[in-house]
């Protein structure tokens, strides 16, 4: 009973309190729906609007997935080099470091200054945002083997290239999924940004323009899918995730 | 020809602050199809001896054969075996991929054959864990553990096997059957055994010798021979009176030394 409480009723039971308070409680203290629509105003306007929410979310959704395959990608490519040569390592590590210390809306407008209003400056910013943690916790994840394990290849004079596919990339593969994990809700900030800066189309978009014209109802809308995207993105790492790692 | 011959060895670490000695002056010579046990307290270079044996280290003076030949050429050939306290198997390969590991790596690997499907089930048969195969290294005790570490090590049919205290993790229950059928391997492959322990008991019930270093610094103390005390194939009581003598001895010893 006890543990049936804890893993079902307490976590339905937490939100669902806090959103029939909003939708109760939020008219009755005379909130107008232009600053805080309620739950269901929320709801309808999703189901009411729904070609204009959809035609937008797709946008977020090809450069929140294209922006996380590619900066992950380019991440533990980078990670490779860096593990396998000391000196790039030492070169080049600082400059990288120096680029995430860049905020990423004083980033934004850089890169859509230079690759125009479409698709692609939003996927970069995605990337970019995506990159950083991943290429810290890859290169973690690729030095992570044991000493012991390292001496086991050597005794069976394992080439390179059995050290990295059958060692050091296997043993990498728990920090990467924790850090793709992360990166998914990044991955959907960092389009949502882009789009802010310079975009007629996404989620971002609708956001700008919801706020401009005090349509809470819609710009309401659009947070509920922007936090359903993440979530759904989540989801799917942590499934490839379950498959790939299932001797954890 | 000897399993393994030393001259004046001198091993331990180079450092960009010269070398650092662990074991010095090592000479020794031992027997093809020898189990030999060695004893000694922390930082003696009991592993480091071991390491040296099995090319992960080279030594610092003095001259090593093993086989006949430098340890890389034995190194080369797989005819080294190397159990580790931790059982270092791979967590995310079965127990079966595990042991077929040496056939997948290496230049000579040659991929996994029906033959080698064979060899690790009669090597877990011999093991007393048959029926493992499909297990996850996670889903063993830590006895199956180090028994499939045995079997890994054994895959290649190393004619030297280098045990560096293999068992030091495991409770004495299992340890003690651990040690039996180590023993049973021994007979059974006639593979020349380094076994590093730091129980005198262990080094005593195994050794044909037990050879106790000491440290600080790291030198060769003793070199027992314990034939006599033994059955021809090394076999002993552990409360026979004679052998209760000898462990007091080497305690005595290694008290000195410590």
């Amino acid at each position: 009973m006890n543990s049936l409480l804890r893993s079902v009723i307490a976590p339905v039971f937490g939100p669902l309190s806090i959103i029939l308070a909003w939708q109760y409680l939020v008219p009755i203290a005379g909130i107008p729906p232009y600053i805080l629509p309620t739950p269901t105003g929320i709801a309808g306007a999703l189901a009411n609007q729904w070609p204009l929410f959809a035609d937008n979310v797709w946008t977020t959704v090809i450069e929140a997935i294209a922006g996380f395959l590619i900066g992950n990608l380019a991440a533990v490519l980078m990670a490779v080099v860096f593990v396998y040569s000391a000196p790039i390592r030492a070169a080049y590590f600082p400059v990288v470091l120096f680029f995430n210390t860049i905020p990423v809306l004083a980033l934004a407008p850089i890169i859509i200054l230079i690759f125009g209003l479409g698709l692609t400056p939003k996927i970069i910013v995605a990337a970019v945002i995506c990159f950083f943690p991943t290429l810290v916790n890859m290169i973690r994840g690729l030095d992570s083997a044991s000493s012991n394990e390292r001496e086991l290849l050597h005794i069976l004079s394992a080439t390179p290239w059995d050290n990295f596919w059958r060692l050091r990339l296997p043993r990498s593969l728990p920090m990467l999924f924790s850090s793709l994990r992360i990166a998914t809700a990044t991955a959907v900030i960092g389009a949502i940004v882009g789009e802010w800066i310079g975009s007629d189309k996404g989620l971002g978009a609708l956001i700008i323009q919801a706020t401009y014209n005090y349509q809470s109802d819609r710009l309401y809308g659009a947070i509920v899918l922007s936090s359903g995207l993440s979530i759904a993105l989540f989801l799917i790492v942590v499934a490839v995730e379950k498959l790939v790692l299932r001797h954890e | 020809m000897n399993a393994i011959e030393t001259k004046a060895l001198n091993i331990g670490y180079r450092g960009p602050k010269g070398d650092q000695t662990v074991l010095s002056g090592v000479d020794l010579s031992i027997a093809d199809g020898e189990f030999l046990t060695i004893l000694g307290p922390s930082g003696c270079g009991k592993s480091t001896l071991l390491r040296v044996v099995a090319d992960l280290l080279e030594p610092l003076a003095g001259d090593i054969s093993v086989l006949g030949e430098d340890p890389s050429v034995i190194r080369s050939r797989r005819q080294v075996g190397f159990v580790f306290q931790e059982s270092t198997l791979l967590p995310w390969r079965t127990v079966e991929a595990n042991i077929e590991l040496p056939v997948q790596v290496g230049r000579g690997r040659t991929g996994v054959r029906d033959s080698d499907r064979k060899r690790v089930k009669d090597l877990l048969e011999m093991l007393g864990i048959a029926g493992l195969e499909k297990r996850y290294p996670k889903q063993l005790s830590g006895g199956q553990r180090q028994r499939v570490a045995i079997a890994r090590a054994l895959f290649s049919e190393p004619r030297i096997l280098l045990m560096d205290e293999p068992f030091g993790a495991l409770d004495e229950i299992t340890r003690d059957r651990l040690n039996e059928e180590l023993l049973d391997v021994w007979r059974r492959t006639g593979t020349t055994i380094l076994f590093v322990t730091h129980s005198i008991m262990e080094a005593v019930y195994l050794g044909q010798r037990v050879m106790v270093l000491g440290a600080n610094p790291g030198r060769v103390m003793a070199l027992r021979d314990l034939k006599g005390q033994k059955t021809p194939d090394n076999r002993c009581a552990r409360e026979d009176p004679a052998i209760v003598n000898l462990m007091s001895e080497l305690r005595k010893t290694l008290e000195q030394v410590s």
